[in-house]
C-alpha cells in the first residue's frame, strides 16, 4: 500500500505556552489504514488532528498528504484541500442546525459542483448503509445523538475523502450508538477503503482501529498493532496498556 | 465582591460588547437631550412660531421620540440579554438567586444609563447648538446665541427623569424575562433550535395577492373622477388599501417569503450550489423568529420613507409652482399713471442694477358665446366650497398681445419655453392653462370671442402652462395676435394694467418687495417670485426640520435594529461557519454568503418599504396636490433624493453589518 500521509518531526508550540504540544512527532499512515490515537487529556491527540487537516499550522516539521507538502498551503488552497481531499466526524456531530440532514450531507457534494441528479443518487444509496434513510428529510433538532453522528459521519464518507478525521465520534453517545458508529467507520474501511485516523480515548473505540498510536507530553511513545488478533483481544491489549501508563502517571 | 464591583468588573473585562450598547443608547439620549432642549428654547420657538404651531408640533413629536427611544433602548437591551443568558445561567449554577442576578442587571443598565447619560448631555448640548445655527442661517433669523444655554437644566431634567423610568422599565421588562425562563431554559438558550416554519400555501398567497390588491387600487387613482378613490370616498378607500397592505405585508413576509423560498428550493440545479444551500435553508430557519422584527422594520421604512419622500415632495411643489404662480421677480397692478413713476423710483432706491425691466400689460377682458368653455374662463367667478377667494373676479378671457407675452418670458428668462412658439396669425391664438390637461386639451378649439358686439371666432392653436402674468393677475390668459390684440384695445378699455419687473439685480431683495408692499398697501395682486419662494421656505421650514428630525432618527432605529439583527444571527450561527471551514469553504465563500444572508434582510424591509413609499407617494401627490406643474421627472427629484440618501443610510449599515459580522466569523 503506498504512503497516503507522512509527518515528519513535527513540532506545535503555542504562543502562551512553555512547552511544546507536539514535539517532533513523525509517522506516516498508509491508504487503507483505521488508525486510532490515543492518550490522556492534553497529550496533543487533538493539535495533531488539526495540523494534519490544515486547520491549525505546525511551528516546525512537514506534513504530506497525497503528495502534497500541507505547510506550503495558503488559506484559501488549504480551504481547497479540505474540500477535495479530508473529511471530518466531531464529538459534538457539528451538524447545521437550518439545514435538513439531506442538505447537511449535500454540502460537501455541493462544493464539488456535482450534478443534483448525482448528489441525490450518491447520498439515498449510503443513506440506507447509515441507517439514516428515514431521518434524510428531517433536521438535526429532531434526531437522536446517534443519528446524528451517523449522518455527521455519511457527509464526512460521501464525497469519498482521501482520509477521514473522527474526533472523539463516540464521546457523546451511548455504547449501542456508538457500537453502531463504530461498526459503521469500520464498514467503510474495509469495503471502500476509507482511510480513518481516529482520536479516541476509548479503549473500546480504539479497538476497531488496525493501528494504535498512543501519546503523552506531545510525543508518540507507543504502537500498538492489532494485526491478526481479533477485535477483543485486541480491546484488551490497548486496556491493558492505557492502564500501565496511568498507572506510571 | 457585590453588585457594584461585579458590574463593574462585567463591564470593563467586556468593554468592546458593551461599546456598541453604550454608543446606542448615548445616541438615542443625545437625540432626545437635542430635541427636548430645542423644545425648551424659547427664544427659537418665539422667533419661528408666532402661533404656537412650533410648540404643538414639539409636543406631538417629543411623544414619538419617547415612545421610539423606549421601543429602541428595550430592543438594544433585550439583544444584549440575550447574548448574555448562558453567562446568566452559569450564575443561577453557582447559586445566585434570580432577584440577585435582576439587581446585577440593573446596576449594570444604571452605570450603562449614566455613561450614556453625560455622553448624551455632552454630544446633545453640541447637537443642539448645531441645530439653532442650521435654523438661523436658513431663515435668517437674529439670535444672541449667548442666551442659548448649551445646558438647558429644565432639559438635563426631563432628560435624567426619562432615563431613570427607561431604566425601571428595562429592569421590569428584565425580570420577566429571568423570572419567566428556568434554569435549563437559561443556560442551554444559545442552543435552543429555532421552532421549524411550517409552509401554508393559503396565508402566502394571500398575503401576496393583499399587497397587489392594495397597489392596483392605489393605481387607480390614475383613472381621475372614474376611480375607486372619487365614487366611493377618498378616506374609505384610503383606509382599505392601508389595511390591505398591512395585512398583505404581515403575511407576504411571515408566509409568502419563506414559502417562495421553500418552493425555490425545488429548482434543484439553482438550490445545488456552494452558497445557497446554506442561505435558502438559513433564511427560512431564521424568519421565524425574526419575521416579527422585519414585518416591524418593513413598516417603520414605508412610513418613513413615505415621510421623507412626500416631505420633499411637499417642499419642494410649491416652491418649483411658484414658477406659474408668480413668474416676474415683482408684479403688481398699476392703479394709476403716477403709480407707474413712483414705483420705479422705489425700484432705483432698493436696486441699483442697470438690468432691471419694467413691462407694463394692459389686459383686456373678453367674453365668448361659445357653448363649451375653460375651467379658467369663469375660474374665481363664485366662491368654491372653501370659500377661500377673497375677491370675486368677472367670466372672460384675459386677452394679451402676442408681442407683450414673448417680451415678458424675456424679460423673465425663459429662452427655452419661447423656442416653442411661433407668430401667430389674426384668428389663432394660444391658450394658458392652469392645471396641465388630463386628457384632451383646448388645441383645435374656437371660440367665438365678443368684441364690440360682433363675434370674432379665434382657434386655439396650442396650450401652454407658461404663464407670463401671476394667476392673481390673471386667470385664463389668452393670448391672441397683435392685430387682434389692437382690435380690442381699440373698443375696450383695459380690465387691468400688469407691471412686470424682473432683473437679476433686485433677485431675492426682501427689502424692496416690502417697500412695494407698503406703497402699494398690501396689495393682494403685488406678487414676488422670491418673496413667495422666501415665504413657503419660512413657513415649512420648521415643519420640515423636525419631521426631517424625526425621519433621520427612524432611518437610523431601522438601520441599527437591521444591524443588531445581522450581528445576533451571525453570532448564534458562529459554530456554523467554522463547520463550513473545515468543510473546505474559503473564506472568500463564507464572505459571500454572509453578505447574501445581510442582503436579504436589509433588502426586504428597503424595497417592501420602497414600494409602499412609491404607491404612498402616488396617491397623495395624485388626489391632495394641486397639480400646477406638467408631470416631469424633475418633479420627482427631491423624492428621489430621499429615497437615494436613504439607500446611502442602508448601504452604510450594510458594509458595517457585513465587516463586522465577517470579522465575527473569520477572526482567529
Amino acid at each position: 500500500m503506498a504512503t497516503l500521509l507522512e509527518a515528519k518531526n513535527v513540532t506545535k508550540i503555542y504562543a502562551k505556552s512553555q512547552r511544546p504540544s507536539l514535539n517532533k512527532v513523525s509517522f506516516s499512515v498508509t491508504d487503507g489504514e483505521f488508525i486510532a490515537i490515543m492518550g490522556a487529556s492534553g497529550s496533543g491527540k487533538t493539535t495533531l488532528l488539526n495540523v494534519l487537516s490544515t486547520i491549525d499550522t505546525p511551528t516546525s516539521g512537514s506534513i504530506t498528504l497525497n503528495g502534497i507538502n500541507l505547510k506550503n498551503l495558503t488559506d484559501s488552497k488549504a480551504a481547497d484541500f479540505r474540500r477535495d481531499n479530508l473529511g471530518f466526524i466531531f464529538q459534538e456531530y457539528l451538524l447545521l442546525d437550518s439545514l435538513t440532514i439531506f442538505e447537511n450531507i449535500a454540502v460537501p457534494l455541493t462544493l464539488q459542483k456535482l450534478q443534483p441528479k448525482k448528489i441525490e443518487n450518491m447520498i439515498r444509496s449510503l443513506a440506507e448503509t447509515f441507517g439514516i434513510d428515514a431521518q434524510l428529510d428531517k433536521y438535526p433538532s429532531e434526531l437522536s445523538g446517534g443519528q446524528r453522528q451517523r449522518a455527521s459521519a455519511l457527509r464526512a464518507i460521501v464525497k469519498r475523502p482521501s482520509i477521514l478525521f473522527a474526533d472523539e465520534p463516540t464521546g457523546a453517545l451511548d455504547s449501542s450508538s456508538a457500537t453502531d458508529l463504530l461498526n459503521t467507520l469500520k464498514e467503510s474501511n474495509e469495503s471502500i477503503h476509507t482511510t480513518i485516523l481516529m482520536v479516541t480515548h476509548d479503549a473500546y473505540a480504539a479497538s476497531f482501529a488496525g493501528r494504535i498510536l498512543i501519546f503523552k507530553d506531545g510525543c508518540i511513545i507507543q504502537e500498538l498493532l492489532k494485526q491478526n488478533a481479533d477485535r477483543r483481544a485486541f480491546y484488551e491489549s490497548i486496556a491493558h496498556e492505557i492502564a500501565k501508563l496511568d498507572t506510571e502517571r | 465582591m457585590n453588585h457594584l464591583s461585579m458590574a463593574l468588573k462585567n463591564l470593563k473585562n467586556n468593554f468592546s460588547f458593551y461599546a456598541l450598547y453604550l454608543l446606542s443608547i448615548s445616541f438615542v439620549i443625545t437625540i432626545f437631550f437635542a430635541f427636548t432642549s430645542f423644545s425648551m428654547n424659547k427664544i427659537m420657538l418665539e422667533k419661528i412660531s408666532g402661533d404656537g404651531r412650533v410648540e404643538t408640533m414639539c409636543s406631538t413629536i417629543s411623544v414619538f421620540l419617547m415612545a421610539f427611544v423606549i421601543f429602541y433602548m428595550s430592543y438594544s437591551n433585550r439583544f444584549f440579554l440575550r447574548r448574555r443568558t448562558k453567562e446568566l445561567g452559569i450564575y443561577a449554577l453557582l447559586g445566585y438567586r434570580k432577584s440577585t442576578i435582576l439587581s446585577l442587571l440593573t446596576v449594570e443598565n444604571l452605570l450603562s444609563c449614566f455613561g450614556a447619560f453625560v455622553t448624551g448631555i455632552l454630544l446633545g448640548g453640541l447637537f443642539h447648538k448645531g441645530i439653532v445655527f442650521g435654523i438661523t442661517e436658513l431663515l435668517d433669523l437674529t439670535v444672541n446665541n449667548s442666551e442659548i444655554p448649551f445646558f438647558n437644566l429644565n432639559a438635563m431634567i426631563k432628560t435624567a427623569c426619562f432615563v431613570f423610568a427607561i431604566i425601571i422599565i428595562l429592569s421590569l421588562s428584565n425580570s420577566k424575562f429571568l423570572f419567566k425562563s428556568s434554569l435549563m431554559d437559561l443556560v442551554r438558550f444559545e442552543k435552543s433550535a429555532e421552532k421549524q416554519t411550517k409552509f401554508h400555501a393559503v396565508p402566502s398567497i394571500t398575503g401576496f395577492v393583499s399587497v397587489i390588491l392594495g397597489y392596483c387600487i392605489a393605481l387607480d387613482i390614475l383613472r381621475g373622477e372614474k376611480s375607486v378613490w372619487f365614487s366611493a370616498g377618498f378616506y374609505a378607500v384610503g383606509m382599505f388599501t392601508f389595511t390591505l397592505i398591512l395585512f398583505g405585508t404581515v403575511l407576504f413576509i411571515a408566509s409568502f417569503l419563506p414559502y417562495a423560498v421553500q418552493t425555490g428550493k425545488k429548482n434543484k440545479k439553482k438550490f445545488y450550489t456552494e452558497t445557497r444551500i446554506i442561505t435558502s435553508p438559513g433564511f427560512i430557519y431564521r424568519m421565524r423568529s425574526n419575521s416579527k422584527t422585519l414585518i416591524m422594520l418593513t413598516l417603520l421604512s414605508a412610513a418613513t420613507l413615505t415621510v421623507s419622500s412626500v416631505m420633499a415632495l411637499t417642499l419642494y411643489y410649491p416652491i418649483a409652482a411658484i414658477s406659474r404662480i408668480a413668474p416676474s421677480e415683482i408684479e403688481c397692478h398699476i392703479e394709476n399713471e403716477s403709480d407707474l413713476s413712483a414705483i420705479m423710483e422705489i425700484v432705483n432706491k432698493y436696486s441699483s442694477g442697470d438690468d432691471i425691466t419694467f413691462l407694463q400689460t394692459n389686459i383686456y377682458k373678453v367674453t365668448s358665446t361659445a357653448r363649451q368653455l375653460p375651467m379658467e374662463y369663469s375660474a374665481g367667478t363664485f366662491k368654491g366650497d372653501a370659500g377661500n377667494e377673497k375677491i370675486l373676479r368677472n367670466a372672460g378671457f384675459e386677452c394679451i398681445s402676442y408681442s407683450d407675452y414673448t417680451a415678458i418670458l424675456k424679460a423673465q428668462g425663459r429662452q427655452k419655453a419661447l423656442e416653442q412658439f411661433t407668430a401667430l396669425n389674426n384668428n389663432e391664438c394660444i391658450f394658458v392653462r392652469y392645471q396641465p390637461a388630463s386628457g384632451k386639451d383646448e388645441t383645435g378649439s374656437t371660440y367665438p370671442l365678443l368684441i364690440n358686439n360682433t363675434e370674432i371666432p379665434v382657434t386655439v392653436t396650442m396650450t401652454t402652462l407658461d404663464n407670463p402674468i401671476s394667476f392673481a393677475n390673471s386667470v385664463g390668459t389668452l393670448i391672441v395676435s397683435d392685430s387682434l390684440y389692437k382690435m380690442i384695445s381699440e373698443n375696450a378699455a383695459p380690465e387691468t394694467k400688469v407691471l412686470s419687473i424682473n432683473g437679476s439685480s433686485i433677485t431675492g431683495n426682501e427689502e424692496l418687495f416690502q417697500a412695494l408692499s407698503a406703497y402699494l398697501d398690501k396689495s393682494p395682486y403685488l406678487q414676488g417670485n422670491s418673496h413667495r419662494i422666501h415665504e413657503v421656505v419660512s413657513l415649512n421650514s420648521s415643519t420640515f426640520l423636525l419631521i426631517g428630525f424625526l425621519v433621520v432618527l427612524f432611518f437610523i432605529a431601522t438601520g441599527s435594529i437591521l444591524y443588531f439583527n445581522n450581528i445576533s444571527a451571525i453570532a448564534d450561527s458562529k459554530s456554523d461557519y467554522d463547520i463550513l471551514t473545515k468543510m473546505g469553504y474559503t473564506n472568500r465563500t463564507i464572505k459571500k454568503i454572509i453578505r447574501k444572508q445581510a442582503i436579504t434582510f436589509f433588502s426586504i424591509p428597503f424595497l417592501s418599504g420602497l414600494t409602499d413609499c412609491i404607491f404612498a407617494t402616488l396617491v397623495y401627490k395624485t388626489a391632495l396636490m394641486q397639480n400646477l406643474l406638467a408631470d416631469s421627472i424633475v418633479l420627482y427629484a427631491p423624492t428621489i433624493l430621499a429615497i437615494a440618501l436613504t439607500l446611502i443610510i442602508y448601504m452604510i449599515y450594510y458594509c458595517m453589518t457585513v465587516h463586522t459580522c465577517c470579522k465575527m466569523v473569520l477572526e482567529k
